[in-house]
């Protein structure tokens, strides 16, 4: 493990929505590293934009300068955190890029890695487990790269974000039935080796079996703090990141922002936290 | 099809193993020993699909086998042979021990009168724990219990690695494996076996090995030996992220069905909860239920209660593989009641694992005596650790959950048995198994394989034929791939 970067004011981890906020809002000169897992900025809504109710999030992406005082590194993704001993020292990164694993230091450290889709196995939806059953993210990325996941979908969920990956879907020719959690529940998934039919069970427990190739599983996010196992940063039941008003953890210089701290599927709030973010940040706060 | 087949040359080997499980490969690993052409065939997309797949991948001691057996000899074998074979051939391998503990007081007496004495026949030693002794060592255990037993010998390892890792060390000795490959049809024809496969090949083979595993009694139907049956035994599976502090396998008192609900310490991390035993009609019924779900979270409730919550939110993936319970009760290595070049291996229960070095080496000796086989001069003990060979320049993440490098995944894809289907690409690495279940890289992955592998993403499967990920390309647009090509 080599150490190649220097030592900036702050680290970013993670260049999604909320990042880009604080970034855009401005740090005044401070010298920061964004270090992200993806080949481009945006996070992990990125596959999906531009996507309607998600105007602001992609004017965001349009216009936000990487550049000047920040150094921005993608492919480079944290797999772990140390903090410093004490406020005199900086805090150290564990990274995985291309050249292998480097360790970068910063003075702050704003995590911003947002948060995972909540999976049908994370439910634990019983039945049988075949091909087409994923949550938004695969299918935007799939259509992104221009294929095609089935021609009859199921879309379970009621957040923006998952209404429009079943208007999406409907756009490039599939039959899709989008179901709410207010209204069901999956109570069985059925076929092998691709997905013939979903068993939903209503309010009256009533069982519905909804034909499909593709289910998509919207129902919820988990925070991707498993990379923080070990950090002593604080953690939620949930996996979120036990945050302050002024957005900081417990460990004195390390700050969370965005859906790692508050998932949701629609990036609710993303973007205001990290203009507030930003402001706490300019003014020097640890 | 059937035109190519009638054209298709016969390959002529000596021996033919039918089955790429733990089982097969192990038996194969050993003929590679010897100067005689061997080939296995293998009716899944990869090996390791069916029952050596999904178990809670413990190496048992054989405490609790029928003493006696050729399964409790052959188990007491493999305890001597494992520390050499997960040396040479790199398998990850935990020596966690394993807590045999009473929730009654009949389990108590059966641990007493039944699995004490039954143990110091086959040669396994058991210190007796009272409760107070238990509860120090393991907090985590349920304070309801009444005593128990420490087995020591007991240990996990990964299943699909030790059964890649037998059949690389064959290929890497001459012998072949065909994956994808069912045996449709097998007759005898002046002393050779003639065997033709779903992919259209023809064999001719002085003997065939049957580890088919669930499907072994099918096979040897087809040369009308019905001489024996196995049906299914389904058992549940929750994987838990976070150990809770389990450092141990903690089992109850086995009965005579089935060693119970478990808490197995998983190799890599995490941990394994179940199975469950359910006898079920279809060899094919690999489906979860409700109902098997809430057996297990019961089960594990009994001896480790704070695993309860864990494992209803605290769950990344849940599956069910199925085991094979055969008409004998016992192993069955014979040959054919009709066919005298045809030698089963089958009704291996669910000691397959554990008891694999010996099983090859036993199989092994049985068919250099009946073929007069002589041994190879040079053998390649070790195994190259082919799996961690990345090259510079490819360390970036592809796996974010689990951070597993591009090169982890271009190193499986260059190895002697590479991966042909997404799951492959899984057991071999480790990627898409942790908490997005793929979700965030499976593109990536499906990038990887046309690069390295030439494989369209129309073309590739998740494991069986007929699952791939896309059915169609999106009409009039290109497809872009951001993956850096070599």
């Amino acid at each position: 493990m080599s150490l190649i970067y220097d030592t900036y004011d702050l680290a970013i981890v993670g260049a999604g929505l909320s990042a880009l906020s604080v970034i855009e809002t401005g740090l005044g000169g401070l010298r920061v590293l964004l270090l992200d897992y993806q080949a481009e900025p945006g996070g992990f809504l990125r596959p999906a934009l531009p996507l309607p109710g998600f105007e602001v999030a992609w004017e965001l992406l349009q216009s936000v300068e990487l550049s000047g005082a920040l150094t921005a590194s993608y492919r480079a993704t944290v797999v772990g955190l140390l903090p410093a001993f004490d406020e005199s020292e900086p805090h150290t990164l564990v990274v995985r890029e291309r050249q292998g694993t480097n360790q970068a230091q910063a003075r702050r450290v704003l995590i911003a890695c947002g948060s995972l889709e909540a999976t049908r196995e994370h439910a634990q939806i019983p039945g049988s487990r075949p091909a087409g059953v994923m949550t938004p993210i695969l299918a935007h990325q799939l259509l992104a790269r221009g294929y095609l996941p089935g021609h009859k979908a199921v879309v379970y969920g009621d957040a923006l974000y998952v209404r429009a990956t079943a208007d999406r879907l409907r756009s490039v020719g599939l039959e899709v039935t989008l179901l709410s959690p207010v209204a069901v529940v999956p109570v069985r998934v059925e076929g092998f080796p691709r997905l013939e039919r979903v068993v939903f069970r209503d309010v009256y427990a009533q069982e519905h079996a909804i034909d499909a190739h593709v289910f998509i599983y919207g129902a919820g996010m988990m925070a991707n703090t498993h990379w923080l196992k070990g950090s002593g940063v604080e953690t939620n039941a949930d996996g979120s990141i036990v945050v302050d008003r002024q957005y900081r953890t417990n460990i004195p210089g390390i700050f969370a922002v965005g859906t790692v701290v508050r998932p949701s599927l629609d990036h609710a709030d993303s973007l205001a936290m990290g203009k507030q973010v930003a402001a706490i940040l300019q003014g020097g706060a640890r | 099809m059937g035109m190519q087949s009638e054209t298709r040359q016969v390959e002529q080997v000596d021996i033919l193993v039918i089955g790429g499980g733990i089982v097969g490969s192990a038996i194969l690993r050993e003929l590679a020993r010897y100067e005689a052409s061997v080939v296995l065939l293998e009716r899944n997309p990869d090996i390791c699909d069916g029952t050596s797949k999904s178990n809670s991948a413990i190496v048992h001691t054989g405490f609790d086998a029928p003493p006696g057996t050729l399964e409790a000899r052959l188990l007491a074998e493999a305890r001597e042979l494992w520390p050499q074979v997960i040396e040479r051939l790199h398998i990850p391998y935990l020596q966690t021990g394993a807590l045999v503990v009473a929730t009654s007081e009949e389990e108590l007496a059966t641990l007493e009168h039944d699995i004490l004495p039954k143990a110091a026949r086959n040669g396994v030693t058991l210190p007796r724990l009272s409760r107070e002794e238990i509860l120090e060592n393991a907090p985590y255990i349920s304070p309801g219990i009444l005593g128990g037993a420490l087995i020591e010998g007991e240990g996990v390892i990964d299943p699909f690695w030790t059964t890649r890792a037998y059949c690389e060390s064959a290929i890497l000795n001459g012998a072949q494996v065909y994956t994808g490959e069912a045996v449709t049809a097998m007759t005898i024809e002046d002393q050779r076996m003639l065997v033709q496969t779903s992919g259209g090949r023809r064999f001719s083979a002085s003997l065939v090995v049957n580890a088919a595993g669930l499907w072994s009694d099918e096979v040897a139907r087809l040369v009308g030996d019905d001489s024996f049956t196995l049906k299914p035994r389904k058992g549940q599976f929750i994987i838990v992220e976070e150990d809770h502090g389990v450092s141990q396998i903690v089992l109850p008192v086995p009965n005579r069905i089935s060693k119970g609900i478990l808490v197995t310490p998983i190799v890599f991390g995490g941990v394994l909860l179940g199975p469950t035993a359910e006898e079920v009609e279809s060899k094919a019924d690999f489906a979860t239920t409700a109902e098997g779900l809430e057996t297990i979270r019961e089960g594990i409730g009994r001896l480790v209660p704070s695993m309860t919550e864990a494992a209803s939110a605290g769950s990344v993936r849940q599956f069910a593989g199925l085991r094979a319970v055969s008409s004998t009760g016992e192993y069955i290595i014979r040959y054919s009641t009709v066919c005298p070049r045809l030698l089963h291996v089958a009704g291996i229960r669910s000691t397959g694992i554990s008891a694999s070095p010996a099983l090859g080496r036993y199989v092994g000796d049985i068919v250099k005596d009946a073929l007069g086989l002589s041994r190879r001069e040079y053998f390649i003990e070790e195994l190259p650790e082919y799996l961690s060979e990345a090259r510079a320049g490819e360390g970036d993440v592809v796996c974010l959950c689990r951070s597993i490098t591009r090169g982890e995944l271009l190193a499986a894809l260059r190895s002697p048995l590479p991966p042909t289907t997404l799951d492959g690409l899984k057991r071999r690495t480790g990627a898409m198994l942790g908490e997005c279940q793929g979700n965030l890289c499976i593109p990536r992955l499906m990038e990887l394989f046309q690069q390295q592998l030439g494989r369209d993403p129309l073309a590739l499967n998740k494991n069986a034929e007929g699952s791939s990920l896309v059915v169609a390309r999106l009409a009039g647009e290109e497809g872009g791939c951001d993956e850096p090509h070599l």
